[in-house]
């Protein structure tokens, strides 16, 4: 089987880079633009309402000849002067189809009339498609146009602030970081992944993770399943939501070809604040710190000079982004074929992301009753400089050193002390590169899909879905001898290189009647079988013969039994196979019914396969005859409710299997790592190995049970429409690592399922047409609003809390555990301080408990910690403004995260080592005490701040209120119409302008200091050290590339 | 038109034929079936080299037991022998303020387990394993008697522990459990000497008659060895049996009769059995491997700062403070304030300063330490001076420079310890060109708890080790298990305790008269020497033998287990002065806290040791 899929795929592959299939498609495109004799039809078509339609298909009969209208609703079609009868077809989704003789005629208006059988709006549902209202879920769609205004360099981007209920947070600040993105809270303690949601792309689930390897340009639109009731036909992978996405194909019509680029120059937006020559000066003389100033510091003391090596190290980076799509086609066969350049540096040298893809579609009818079609999405990425990071030095470094000599050179060891001059380069010196360094991740994927479609007999449909997936990734390191990552020391490279691929086949029975006009029934049966798996193979290297040999050739180094090479690798494969039924049933459009079953067989379980039920219904009460009196104010009204079960996966490939391993953990002062077990029997060494974990043959899924109400209005004949949904999701047999006593034999934690957790919420969505004057000026909104309250509530008898693992039961997952800092003591409270062994000037910490269970005058780790907040907002939600006036158009996306708290891990001292005020490098710029300013901010600058049981007090400088309101872009564009383009031949043109993250607005963490209210990521990564305090889901600030400001220039073209 | 949806049909008939394979194929279960590359499961056991694997892993865990600092803790601190360096690290286990959460009884509690377990994979997958059944015995006699060893020194600190880890007794578990099999005591005590007595049973006839001439696979002569020095104690736990000391003197003595078939023997000379570079020599029957300067095979990250794993640490551990300031008030003023070693030096090691010999070590067990030479062979009593600078850099040269300061040179004795006051009086109170430049330091000087003047004492130099990279370092060298040398006191034990007195004097003094051995002696001296400290049978007594256990074996490991197996630890541990608030119930350790809160009875209580 496995080389069967291996045949299909290969063949697709063959057919998506065959150099003369392509050629074909561009000569069909030429072929078609040219023309003789010409008649030009021009006009506008509209809906029920009069309005302009956007994106309805135009085509002259029996030809390939066609158009589609502009944003207004206008088309313009040229047509072969004929003697013959010419029929225009206008078509549009969800709308009747209107054929209409040209008969000599040059305008031709068109109004369309709405599809009673599929009234509105169509939306993408798992495993197909359904009219928006017979909706019975929750779901949520990020049209088109929102996807569109913006230009974004990634999904997560375009997602960011767009949907309730949806939160994306950035994972690092480097081009081509991920995101995480968190559907409704999160409900698996296991792991990050087993938290994140499932993405559908064009039907066919996109494994691998890596959302950078999607071209946003190639969306079409992106829908959210929220609800157990949308997400239980995707089963034991439902629980975390859905994110469906569709690719743009192929329309019937005039061979078209877009071009979507952007050009743009991203700034610092804020520079870190530091000490500046003087300040640093000062603070330095506070300090404890007494290895006297370095000659250069004199000097400059003695002149006024000061560095700023921030200033010296930024530069513009760029952000660039070029599409050019061609696609077209008739009735019975599109096509569309594109391709993609990205690239987008940032403000540090060696740091930038570029994305090159290729992307091949085809939808072929054949005959009357089948159908086949397929994408070919081929992307290669290149990210460089992800995991260098200079910041600690560029902000730490003494502005007194000077960054150049007397000659204009860049001095190697600028650091102002002599303990740093050893082994701190120059930042500048990564400028240039080299044969320095090389920090490279390059990555090839080929995600391919195919179906096929089979009209068995009305109303009864076959398909079959194929997805072919492949994916190569190389990180590739290298670090110089004596450079910036190597002072004083050998070079030293490694290479990894992953490989994943896996195949999808699903096959679909859909059922589609309506009987005696009132009875609508859909009945889709589904089979499916998915295969995944991915293996890599590391080699780490020192003691290479030369640098410029880098990580080419490992072998040509010293390989003395000191130096060998370390050397491992791993593999994983899955499969799944499920069973679905969904039924739907509406009564007179009125009362709706969902049912749906699915059952999953995985092979990660021992007990495979489980089943996940979900009922839910609508009543759609605006079709009720007692709303007929306010229909004037009241245009829609419905309500929705389900219940559902649905999974995450929280068992990880392999592991109910009980292993055996040949690494052993090792801890002392200075390693944390796996060593191999070896013992040796004289000068012969062996290697050994032991039962690592016991089979976990009873370990199943994690469930979670959703109970969802929604309503769905609109007011003022749908001039305002939105959304409100609540929901409790309960979720049991949460998977926890129970520790086993040691006489079970086992060295190792076992996998169990046994907490509970719960997510609660509320999400609002509001679209609203403002202003709609007949000038033609109309400001519209889209507002989102929600709240998740996320909370453990049960993980083992008698567990309150694993301080460790950030678990505490009743509080959040991000809830974060600590003492609480009063302030700084002052001079008028010595004896009080005294009381603690403190000094004036030293953290003041809450006594909030002792050994009694009252105050007890220490402060101590047991008793003076609690949970001092979490990472949840209160609530959070974006607003789109939209302006529209003849050609223009204007929007600004405004985002706002209220409440929580944020760890600015920069603020504590022995996290990040830019706060600890100890003198011998300067840091970040903070209040700090003196006798002379007696703030609450900072202590002074001592040996000692904490109480001295406290030792990890310092943790509670960095903790801030992570609210923020944040302006995420502004947009300008213009829309050419009439004249202009038929004079340069095009079909639609629009430029724009787009600022973004131009300001914030309310952020009390900038206020105090910091650079961006956005966490840079999430749990302690990028930290120096760990106070012991940030669970792995709080949103920290790491020392990272500061936040930048964008201004693009971009153009969309349609010739 | 009927040709054409003819075709028609026939191409939809063909595009469901596809269908439908696509539908049937996937349909095999080997979908969800996992067959994973890298992620072993215990089926890697069921191949010759899985099983051989398993039993290289069971060899590796021993080290856990030898070596480290927890294992050193646990089996010298709170005895007779041994108290407090002055840095009184752990001293929770000498002044017996031992409580369920002190980490150094985690050493064999957490780690025995797993590896016991790994054993009973051993034993129970072996069956199913296709090999020549000659070789396949000799894995499951090594794994056999492993899991012996590891109950053995688990017995011994624990009194009865589970043999049953979730599956069964004595079966490899592969049920998660949070149930604790330890009830009721007694009756667990009792099979818990049987499967020791059983294990090596099977071992003592199963395993190679000799180990390889340079490693230490396991053979015969070890497993005889445990297996009597099981019987004896057991002989005096609650489990005893009648024959008890009978077999132990049976099997003991099989060994001793037979020493050349097991290629095993007792060297000429005491000074060479714990010699680096002479790890191989026929005295030891098995010890715990190590590699010189090798870091991997010996399964350390960082052989500098590992104090935990798997790192030998017994190299450090013992040493004392012999960087020390010399104190104000010492006689010579050119000493004052200064060190006689600038920097460590590999020689003599990391001062850990842990463990301090008792006075009653050093005065009554060696009281005679010329005609006995084990006592000038076991402890260090002169420092040279040394330094780990290379010759030729300045620091070299400051440290010459320091040591002329004070009247000396490299190579010059730095630090004498004498083996009385009077010796450091006279000493002392040479002047003139015969003055001393260095450190002297009588007995009364030594450091104490009471006396921390000096922190130099005599310290342990078995397990000297200069093959290492840097003087902090841990040891490359095998930690010793079984020494033939050690079988003779089990069998004279054994003798004394079935009335054969005369026997047991006779095999106690073979150890002795090689004790009266040193190189360039006269035979007519040497029996001199031996003549004033062999012993005679009516002077056999447990305490004699206790006594001569200390002489022959002080600081291996052992002592802590033997004097609380034979319930002499009481009684004893009164020579320590700091193990003062010693009570009945320490000859057995709590059960580590960290067990008890992992078990989901509970009733707690009921499973702890007495006292605790």
């Amino acid at each position: 089987m496995k080389q069967k899929a291996l045949l299909i795929y290969y063949v697709a592959l063959r057919k998506s880079v065959c150099p003369a299939r392509i050629r074909l498609l561009l000569l069909c495109v030429f072929l078609s633009s040219m023309a003789s004799a010409q008649n030009v039809v021009t006009g506008k078509v509209t809906d029920e309402s009069n309005n302009g339609m956007p994106g309805v298909s135009i085509l002259l009969r029996n030809t390939t000849t066609g158009t589609t209208t502009d944003a207004e609703g206008n088309y313009s079609l040229n047509i072969p002067s004929s003697t013959d009868q010419q029929v225009l077809v206008y078509s549009f989704i969800g709308y009747l189809t209107e054929e209409e003789t040209v008969g000599g005629r040059t305008v031709i208006n068109i109004n369309l009339l709405p599809n009673i059988e599929t009234l509105g709006e169509i939306v993408v549902v798992g495993y197909g498609t359904q009219k928006k209202s017979d909706i019975t879920g929750s779901l949520v769609s990020v049209s088109s146009e929102a996807l569109r205004e913006v230009p974004v360099a990634n999904l997560q981007q375009a997602l960011q602030g767009r949907a309730a209920g949806l939160e994306v947070q950035r994972v690092g600040t480097t081009p081509g970081s991920g995101a995480r993105i968190r559907i409704r809270g999160e409900r698996s303690v296991s792991s990050a992944e087993a938290n994140d949601p499932l993405i559908i792309l064009d039907g066919i689930p996109f494994e691998g993770g890596n959302l950078n390897d999607i071209n946003p340009d190639e969306i079409k639109s992106i829908e959210v399943l929220k609800d157990a009731s949308a997400t239980a036909i995707y089963g034991s992978r439902g629980a975390n939501g859905i994110i469906l996405i569709t690719t743009k194909r192929g329309t019937p019509g005039e061979n078209r070809i877009s071009l979507n680029s952007y050009y743009g120059i991203s700034t610092v937006a804020r520079k870190y604040p530091v000490y500046n020559a003087e300040e640093y000066r000062a603070m330095r003389d506070t300090s404890p710190w007494n290895g006297g100033y370095m000659p250069e510091e004199i000097e400059s003391i003695n002149t006024g000079r000061s560095t700023d090596w921030q200033d010296l190290m930024y530069k513009d980076g760029y952000i660039t982004d070029h599409n050019l799509t061609v696609s077209g086609g008739t009735e019975k066969s599109q096509y569309s074929v594109g391709g993609g350049y990205f690239k987008e540096t940032t403000v540090l040298p060696g740091q930038d992301f570029s994305r090159l893809t290729l992307r091949i579609t085809n939808d072929l009818q054949i005959g009357e009753r089948i159908k086949i079609g397929f994408n070919t999405m081929n992307t290669y990425s290149t990210r460089n400089g992800a995991s260098i990071n200079p910041m600690f030095n560029i902000i730490s470094l003494s502005p007194l050193m000077p960054a150049y000599d007397a000659a204009g050179e860049i001095i190697k060891t600028p650091a102002g002390n002599l303990d740093d001059q050893a082994n701190t380069y120059s930042p500048l010196l990564l400028k240039s590169n080299n044969n320095d360094w090389v920090d490279r991740v390059r990555r090839l994927r080929s995600f391919n899909s195919l179906y096929g479609e089979v009209k068995i007999i009305d109303p009864l449909k076959y398909r079959i879905n194929i997805g072919l997936d492949y994916r190569q990734e190389e990180n590739a390191q290298f670090r110089g001898s004596d450079s910036y990552f190597r002072p004083l020391q050998g070079n030293t490279a490694n290479v990894n290189n992953t490989v994943g691929y896996g195949y999808t086949i699903e096959n679909m029975l859909v059922f589609d009647k309506t009987i005696a006009e009132k009875h609508r029934v859909g009945v889709t049966g589904l089979f499916s079988v998915q295969k995944d798996h991915t293996h890599n193979t590391y080699v780490s290297k020192d003691s290479i013969d030369q640098d410029f040999v880098q990580f080419y050739n490992l072998g040509q180094s010293n390989q003395s039994t000191t130096n060998l090479a370390t050397l491992s690798g791993s593999e994983t494969t899955w499969g799944l196979i499920s069973y679905m039924v969904r039924v739907n049933y509406a009564y007179n459009d009125k009362y709706m019914v969902t049912l749906t079953g699915r059952i999953d067989g995985s092979s990660r379980l021992t007990d495979k396969w489980h089943q996940y039920p979900a009922i839910s219904a609508g009543w759609n009460v605006i079709k009720e005859s007692f709303m007929e009196n306010i229909s004037n104010v009241v245009s829609n009204l419905k309500l929705r409710a389900g219940w559902g079960e649905t999974s995450n996966q929280a068992v990880a490939p392999y592991a109910t299997l009980g292993g055996v391993t040949n690494l052993i953990y090792n801890s002392d002062w200075n390693t944390n790592r796996n060593l191999p077990v070896l013992y040796n029997f004289g000068e012969n060494v062996e290697g050994g190995y032991y039962v690592s974990t016991i089979p976990s043959k009873k370990l199943v899924w994690e469930f979670t049970r959703t109970t969802n109400i929604g309503l769905d209005f609109g007011f003022l004949n749908d001039r305002i429409t939105g959304t409100i949904d609540w929901y409790n999701a309960q979720t049991h047999n949460i998977i926890y690592n129970l520790q086993l006593p040691p006489t079970s034999g086992v060295s190792g934690t076992y996998a169990t399922n046994i907490g509970r957790m719960e997510n609660r919420g509320v999400e609002i969505s509001l679209t609203s047409v403002n202003v709609e004057a007949p000038s033609g000026f109309t400001w519209s909104s889209d507002i989102n609003v929600f709240w998740n309250r996320n909370k453990l509530l049960y993980l083992q008898d008698g567990f309150q809390r694993n301080i460790a693992s950030g678990l505490h039961i009743g509080h959040p997952l991000s809830a974060i555990y600590d003492y609480e800092k009063l302030g700084i003591w002052q001079i008028d409270e010595a004896d009080e301080a005294a009381v603690y062994g403190q000094v004036p000037g030293q953290l003041k910490i809450r006594d909030i408990s002792g050994p009694e269970g009252v105050p007890d005058g220490n402060i101590d780790p047991d008793n003076d910690r609690k949970v001092i907040g979490s990472g949840q907002a209160k609530w959070q939600g974006g607003i789109t403004n939209r302006f529209k006036y003849k050609g223009f158009d204007f929007s600004f996306v405004t985002y706002a995260r209220i409440g929580g708290t944020i760890v600015s891990g920069v603020h504590q001292p022995t996290a990040a080592y830019l706060t600890n005020l100890d003198g011998k490098r300067s840091g970040l710029k903070v209040d700090y005490w003196t006798p002379t300013n007696p703030t609450n901010d900072f202590p002074m600058p001592s040996t000692r701040i904490t109480p001295p049981n406290a030792g990890n007090a310092w943790t509670t400088l960095g903790y801030y209120d992570a609210t923020f309101v944040k302006i995420r872009s502004i947009n300008l564009g213009y829309t050419f119409s009439g004249n202009v383009l038929s004079k340069i031949g095009a079909h639609a043109v629009r430029v724009y302008t787009t600022v973004q993250n131009p300001f914030v607005l309310f952020s009390p963490y900038m206020k105090a200091g910091g650079v961006d209210p956005e966490a840079t990521g999430t749990g302690t990564t990028g930290f120096v050290q760990n106070g012991g305090n940030i669970p792995n889901r709080a949103l920290t600030v790491a020392t990272s590339t500061p936040p930048t400001r964008s201004y693009i220039l971009g153009v969309n073209l349609t010739f | 038109m009927t040709i054409k949806k003819h075709l028609h049909m026939k191409s939809i008939s063909k595009i469901f034929l596809i269908c439908l394979t696509a539908l049937l194929v996937p349909g095999c279960n080997d979908v969800l079936e996992e067959h994973p590359y890298t992620a072993f499961t215990t089926q890697y056991f069921e191949s010759e080299e899985g099983l051989s694997s398993a039993v290289v892993a069971a060899y590796a865990g021993m080290r856990y037991n030898y070596g480290p600092v927890g294992a050193l803790d646990i089996t010298a601190f709170g005895t007779d022998e041994w108290s407090n360096g002055d840095q009184a690290l752990n001293q929770d286990l000498n002044i017996y303020n031992v409580t369920t959460t002190d980490g150094s009884i985690l050493t064999p509690w957490n780690r025995n387990y797993w590896h016991i377990n790994l054993c009973n994979a051993v034993v129970d997958i072996a069956p199913d394993v296709e090999m020549a059944e000659g070789d396949k015995n000799v894995l499951l006699a090594e794994a056999r008697y492993l899991r012996a060893n590891y109950y053995f020194l688990l017995v011994s600190q624990f009194g009865a522990v589970p043999l049953d880890l979730g599956s069964g007794e004595l079966k490899f578990n592969t049920e998660p459990t949070t149930e604790f099999y330890r009830l009721p005591v007694e009756e667990l005590l009792v099979k818990n000497y049987q499967a020791m007595i059983d294990d090596l049973t099977f071992a003592s006839e199963n395993l190679p008659d000799q180990r390889p001439v340079a490693a230490f696979r396991l053979s015969k002569a070890a497993a005889l060895h445990l297996l009597a020095k099981v019987y004896l104690h057991r002989g005096y736990s609650a489990a005893k049996e009648g024959n008890d000391f009978q077999n132990a003197y049976s099997f003991a003595k099989k060994l001793i009769d037979n020493k050349e078939t097991y290629g095993v023997g007792l060297l000429n000379d005491y000074a060479d059995i714990n010699k680096e570079g002479n790890d191989y020599n026929k005295e030891i029957m098995y010890s715990v491997e190590r590699l010189p300067l090798n870091n991997a095979a010996n399964e350390i990250g960082s052989p500098g700062t590992d104090f935990a794993n798997k790192a030998n640490q017994s190299n450090n551990m013992y040493n004392c403070n012999y960087q020390q300031a010399v104190p104000a008030t010492y006689y010579n003023a050119d000493l004052r304030g200064k060190s006689l070693f600038t920097s460590r030096v590999l020689q003599y090691g990391r001062p850990l300063r842990r463990f301090a010999p008792t006075q009653w070590l050093f005065n009554t067990a060696f009281a005679d330490k010329l005609n006995d030479s084990r006592f000038d062979n076991s402890l260090r009593m002169v420092w040279l001076a040394d330094t780990w600078e290379e010759e030729g850099t300045a620091a070299y040269d400051t440290y010459v420079n320091h040591l002329a300061g004070m009247g000396l040179a490299l190579g010059d004795t730095a630090i004498y310890l004498t083996k009385t006051d009077a010796i450091a009086e006279s000493l002392k109170a040479l002047t003139g060109t015969k003055k001393k430049h260095y450190l002297i330091v009588g007995p009364k000087d030594f450091y104490s708890a009471s006396n921390a003047t000096f922190q130099v004492y005599p310290s342990i130099k078995k397990f000297d080790a200069v093959k290492r990279a840097n003087f902090n370092d841990a040891s490359g060298r095998p930690f010793a298990v079984s020494k033939l040398s050690e079988t003779y006191l089990l069998a004279a034990e054994a003798a004394m305790q079935t009335g054969q007195t005369d026997e047991a004097a006779t095999l106690i003094n073979v150890l002795k008269l090689r004790a009266a051995y040193r190189p360039g002696l006269s035979a007519e001296e040497i029996t001199s020497r031996y003549d004033k400290i062999k012993v005679d049978a009516s002077a056999i007594n447990l305490d004699f033998i206790l006594d001569e256990r200390s002489r022959e074996l002080c600081g291996e490991g052992l002592r802590w287990i033997d004097l609380a197996a034979r319930g002499k630890l009481i009684e004893r541990a009164a020579r320590n002065p700091q193990a003062v608030n010693i009570k009945a119930f320490h000859v057995l350790r709590p059960i580590p806290q960290s067990q008890l809160d992992a078990i989901s009875d509970p009733d707690k209580a009921k499973y702890q040791n007495s006292g605790y």
